[in-house]
């Protein structure tokens, strides 16, 4: 780098000697020109831009910076870094160059022009820096993405697939359970038919109504919706029409108020049996010889739990025959054990009042009343 | 409460065909439909005899299972006996799912497992549309007729179902 213009020994060149070894010495590969010159050629470069380019000194200096491009070099970009200098303005470009082996590598590169203190162009410095790994990391990173996408399109429909998998086998195993459900209850019911009227043939009626209940259960599950809930309310509105139809409505009123609460799954079928035992024990045996009566059967949430409540005013449990209802009335405890409630039994009379209170699980206090 | 069911049958006989093909399902249903006072002309299980009965006998009433010995055949079954106006086509069946949007021709369907009384109920339904009146959908609990063809509500306050009068 020339020096002429400050005076030996003084503080000026001592600066602009630091200044040139320093910029010799960097690792950023660094190159200056002189557009005063024709063609802008290169007037120095430091040992870093001699390494990146794969040039000797004297192959470069006298030489336009247009000696490292090549076929890739984006002729958009070459327009850009020509009209720039023509205006004498900074620019900040990537290109692709080539150095001497023929190889080439991705250029950024930073061309600012130099003036004098009089504000005169003196020389256009550019500073570089390889980007070719940024570029390569950059396009590795762009197929590991569309791989990841791949992925995860593919997984997406593996998912999709399964699912629907699942949902036949369902709707497979559900129909199953209805048919053998069906299945059972002619089955019992063909027996009955044919057995002489008397206790063995109301227990087989006695055992196909229960399988009833249970089927009017099953049939409210997977109808709709939620496969994991169970609607009572849609339950009770079935259960009390088959009741209804079964007694003489003059002599008779039932009367039902039920919460719309979606309990789990799982506890459809004992709650059915429980609410068939209830209902179907007061019917039969709490107004004898054509007493006339009313039945009433409430289901409420309260306090984080479901609570039940079947009344009569018939004769009471104690009035009846003797251990009248014992089979119906062992299942209902054996039920509520299993729900893991408690079963309070009222035969202080008139009638019987049976209360119970079943927990319900957080899901079904948090979740739908529908 | 088998008790109340016979009441159901005043309306008159229906002469039925079931088209079931699990045979202790279909006897049961021989012996309700006696109880309620109908005609079982026939019981079948799969869909080609199902057919020929139905068309060299024309039934009332065609109670028409879906999955049958030679398949989920049901559907073929129901369009072919629908097509004759003197019969009623009734699914019974445990799989609703299967039923097309037009319910091929049928008239409606009982959902299994059914009561004995949602059979009575049905057959009681049908036998008073067939016979020109409408009573009212209550207690149709179990059974569910097919979908109204001029955009009528399934329980409309006019009559509700395909119109059987012929």
């Amino acid at each position: 780098m020339r020096s002429s213009a400050v005076n030996p020994g003084s503080a000026a060149e001592v600066a602009t000697e630091a200044f040139a070894a320093a910029f010799s010495a960097s690792s950023t590969p660094m190159v200056l020109t002189d557009p005063s010159k024709h063609d802008n050629p290169i007037v120095w470069a430091n040992d870093a831009f001699l390494a990146l380019t794969g040039y000797d000194r004297h192959e470069i200096e006298g030489r336009n910076c247009r000696m490292l491009q090549g076929e890739a070099s984006d002729p958009t970009t070459i327009r850009q870094i020509r009209d720039s200098i023509s205006a004498e303005t900074q620019l900040e470009v990537e290109l692709f160059n080539y150095r001497k082996d023929g190889s080439r590598f991705w250029n950024a590169m930073t061309i600012t022009p130099v003036r004098d203190e009089a504000g005169n162009l003196r020389y256009y410095f550019a500073a570089q820096a390889d980007m070719t790994e940024k570029h390569r990391l950059e396009t590795a990173l762009k197929g590991a993405n569309d791989d990841l996408e791949r992925q995860v399109q593919a997984r997406t429909a593996d998912l999709l697939a399964a699912l629907e998998q699942k949902t036949a086998l369902l709707h497979e195993v559900d129909h199953r359970v209805k048919n053998n459900l069906q299945v059972i209850s002619s089955l019992m019911l063909l027996k009955a038919r044919r057995t002489p009227e008397g206790e063995a043939r109301d227990a087989l009626q006695g055992m196909a109504e229960r399988i009833g209940a249970l089927s009017t259960a099953h049939r409210m599950l997977y109808s709709e919706g939620d496969v994991t809930r169970f609607n009572l309310q849609d339950f009770a509105a079935d259960f009390l029409s088959d009741l209804t139809a079964g007694v003489d409505t003059d002599r008779m009123a039932i009367n039902a108020e039920i919460d719309a609460v979606a309990v789990s799954a799982a506890m459809a079928a004992p709650l059915a049996l429980m609410m068939h035992e209830l209902a179907t024990n007061a019917l039969r045996h709490a107004f004898p010889d054509n007493r006339e009566g009313r039945l009433t059967i409430s289901a409420r949430r309260r306090d984080g739990g479901l609570n039940i409540r079947i009344e009569d005013d018939g004769v009471g449990i104690s009035a009846g025959v003797p251990n009248p209802a014992g089979f119906g009335r062992s299942l209902v405890d054996m039920v509520v054990r299993q729900l893991r409630g408690t079963i309070d039994w009222d035969e202080h009379g008139p009638g019987t009042r049976v209360e119970i209170k079943i927990p319900l699980d957080a899901a079904t206090l948090s979740g739908s009343t529908s | 409460m088998t008790g109340v069911i016979p009441d159901k049958a005043i309306d008159g006989a229906l002469r039925i065909l079931v088209v079931e093909d699990e045979a202790l399902i279909a006897l049961e249903l021989e012996c309700l439909l006696d109880d309620l006072g109908h005609v079982t002309i026939g019981v079948v299980g799969n869909s080609q005899e199902a057919i020929a009965l139905g068309r060299s006998a024309a039934p009332d009433v065609a109670l028409v299972d879906i999955h049958l010995i030679d398949g989920p055949t049901g559907i073929e079954v129901a369009r072919a006996l629908s097509a004759d106006q003197r019969t009623t086509v009734v699914f019974m069946t445990a799989n609703s799912k299967r039923i097309p949007p037009d319910f091929a021709g049928a008239f409606g369907v009982i959902a299994k497992p059914y009561s004995e009384r949602a059979v009575a109920n049905a057959l009681h339904y049908v036998a008073e549309r067939r016979a020109g009146r409408t009573p009212p959908p209550e207690g149709l609990d179990g059974f569910r007729l097919a979908a109204m063809p001029e955009g009528e509500t399934e329980f409309g306050a006019e009559g509700t179902g395909p119109d059987l009068r012929h």
